[in-house]
C-alpha cells in the first residue's frame, strides 16, 4: 500500500510493529516503536502523550534525511 | 508477426524503493490516515473476519468513539479501550489543534484482514490509492493492526 501511494506521488510514513516484515517490503519511510505488538502500534491505551510522541516522530521522518528501505526503530519505554 | 514476444510493462523491482519527496513543513501538512486494522464507522457494514479485500472510507470529522473495528488477528486489549492504539485519529486532531500538524483530510481509510495478496495488489490497493489521492493529502500516515 505504502509503495503504491509513493508511486502516484504521495509522501508516506508507516508505523509498524513488525520491523523485519516491513523491511522486507522496502518501505519509503517507517518507524517502529520498539517492544509494542500488533494492536498496540501506538503504545498503551489512554496514554495520549505517548501516542502523540510516536506520531510526531513518525511525521518527523517526512522531513528527516531520507532512509528509503529502512525501518527506524525507537524505544519509548522510558519517558 | 503472430509469434512476436509479448511485451509486458516494466514493473518496479522489490529492491527499488519508490520515494516521493515531502515538500514543506509538517506543521502545514494535511494528513490522511490509512490503516489495515479493520476500522470503520459504526454504521458501515462490517469487515469479514476471515478475509476481506474491501476497504472503508472514514469521515474526517469522526472521533475514535464513532468508530469500531472488525478483526480476529491482533490483540484487542488495547483497542477495546482506546481505538487510537491503532487508529490515532483523536491524537492527530489534537496535534492539529496544537499547531503541530496542518490538518486532516476529509476522509480517512481502512482495509480489513486479507491474505488474498494477488487481489489486494491487483484491485484493492490501486482503488484505495486513487481514493486517497482524491482527498489531496500532503502526506499519508499508515498504521497496521
Amino acid at each position: 500500500m505504502q509503495r503504491a501511494l509513493e508511486m502516484i506521488g504521495l509522501s508516506t510514513v508507516v508505523i509498524t510493529v513488525e520491523p523485519e516484515e516491513t523491511e522486507q517490503a522496502r518501505p519509503p519511510r517507517a518507524l517502529c516503536p520498539k517492544g509494542f505488538a500488533a494492536g498496540h502500534s501506538l503504545g498503551r491505551p489512554g496514554d495520549a502523550e505517548l501516542q502523540k510522541r510516536i506520531l510526531v516522530d513518525a511525521l518527523g521522518l517526512l522531513v528527516a534525511a531520507p532512509r528509503p528501505g529502512e525501518v527506524v526503530v525507537r524505544d519509548y519505554a522510558s519517558p | 508477426m503472430a509469434d512476436a514476444p509479448e511485451v509486458k510493462p516494466l514493473e518496479l523491482s522489490r529492491y527499488c524503493v519508490p520515494f516521493t519527496p515531502f515538500r514543506g513543513r509538517v506543521e502545514d501538512a494535511v494528513v490522511c490516515l490509512v490503516t489495515t486494522a479493520g476500522v470503520r464507522a459504526r454504521a458501515d457494514p462490517p469487515f469479514q473476519l476471515d478475509g476481506d479485500t474491501s476497504f472503508r472510507a472514514i469521515p474526517g470529522g469522526a472521533s475514535a468513539g464513532d468508530l469500531t473495528y472488525d478483526d480476529a488477528h491482533y490483540d484487542h486489549a488495547c483497542v477495546d479501550r482506546d481505538l487510537n492504539c491503532v487508529f490515532p485519529i483523536d491524537r492527530l486532531r489534537e496535534l492539529v489543534a496544537e499547531g503541530r500538524l496542518g490538518g486532516l483530510t476529509e476522509r480517512h481509510f481502512s482495509m480489513g484482514y486479507s491474505q488474498a495478496l494477488r487481489e489486494l495488489r491487483a484491485t484493492t490497493i490501486p482503488a484505495l490509492a486513487r481514493e486517497v489521492d482524491r482527498v489531496r493529502p500532503h502526506a499519508v500516515l499508515l498504521t497496521g493492526g
